[in-house]
């Protein structure tokens, strides 16, 4: 196991300002960045759902099944974003835990 | 994510499908007493052809890398044709459509194919919507792997 590369990612994902410069800084801005993007793509695709979703409100329920399959795709993004958002917070206090 | 909403995208061209000829036959089945349009032409039964958006040996190639890439597809409109069946005629002697004799062309609509056909597409639709939901289980199953230990 790489412990190298949890420790460099530490001070991004406890959002602290990491120092610039420091090793580790440009990973971390990675995961950051990368997360952000993500985040960015899932708000999309629910601003999508929600625009079909209104759509049907107004009355044109012409493509049902269409709606739903946005939304449902909408769901399964959203769901991974939080494991994923889960599993970085584990591996964040977990590290916190350590005994130093 | 990709490969679910491939997976998505090919329930939903069935159930476009589907939609199209519930829709077709609705419009039969409306149409299963008009006599002729004003412009003399009676109405005819329409079909809808559907077919694969790809011929599954042409789905399977090789990317750059040799590996095999399948690029499956749903199913397509190719499309909605119009049967050539004989009218049927009808005797109505009141009716402002009737010939000289008395009888009326009506649309030679078959009714029991048609009711049979609701059924075929309306179950078709829900295998659609059922293969949908297993693939979205089977997603949502993925997204538990190593979750509350």
């Amino acid at each position: 196991m790489n412990v190298e590369a949890v420790a460099a990612g530490l001070p991004a994902l406890g959002g602290a300002s990491a120092p610039a410069g420091a090793p580790g800084a440009d990973s971390l801005s990675g995961f950051g960045n990368w997360f952000g993007q993500q985040l960015s793509q899932v708000n999309d695709q629910l601003q999508r759902a929600d625009a079909g979703l209104r759509q049907l409100a107004l009355g044109d329920a012409s493509n049902l099944h269409q709606v739903m399959i946005n939304l449902e795709e909408a769901r399964l993004s959203f769901q991974l974003l939080v494991q994923v958002r889960n599993r970085a917070l584990e591996a964040y206090q977990e590290v916190m835990r350590m005994q130093v | 994510m990709m490969d679910y909403s491939q997976a998505f995208e090919i329930s939903a061209s069935g159930m476009t499908v589907e939609k199209l000829r519930i829709d077709v036959t609705a419009v039969n089945i409306a149409n299963m007493h008009s006599t002729a349009a004003a412009d003399g032409t009676l109405f005819r039964p329409l079909r809808v052809i559907s077919r694969s958006s790809l011929p599954v040996f042409a789905s399977q190639f090789e990317d750059g890398a040799g590996e095999a890439v399948y690029k499956l597809r749903g199913a397509q409109i190719h499309a909605v044709q119009e049967l050539d069946v004989p009218p049927r005629s009808v005797y109505e002697p009141g009716n402002p459509g009737a010939d000289d004799k008395g009888f009326v062309a009506l649309p030679g609509v078959d009714h029991v194919s048609e009711m049979v056909t609701l059924v075929v597409a309306l179950r078709a639709y829900e295998a659609n919507v059922a293969a949908m939901n297993a693939a979205r289980t089977m997603a949502m199953k993925a997204l538990e792997v190593g979750g509350n230990q």
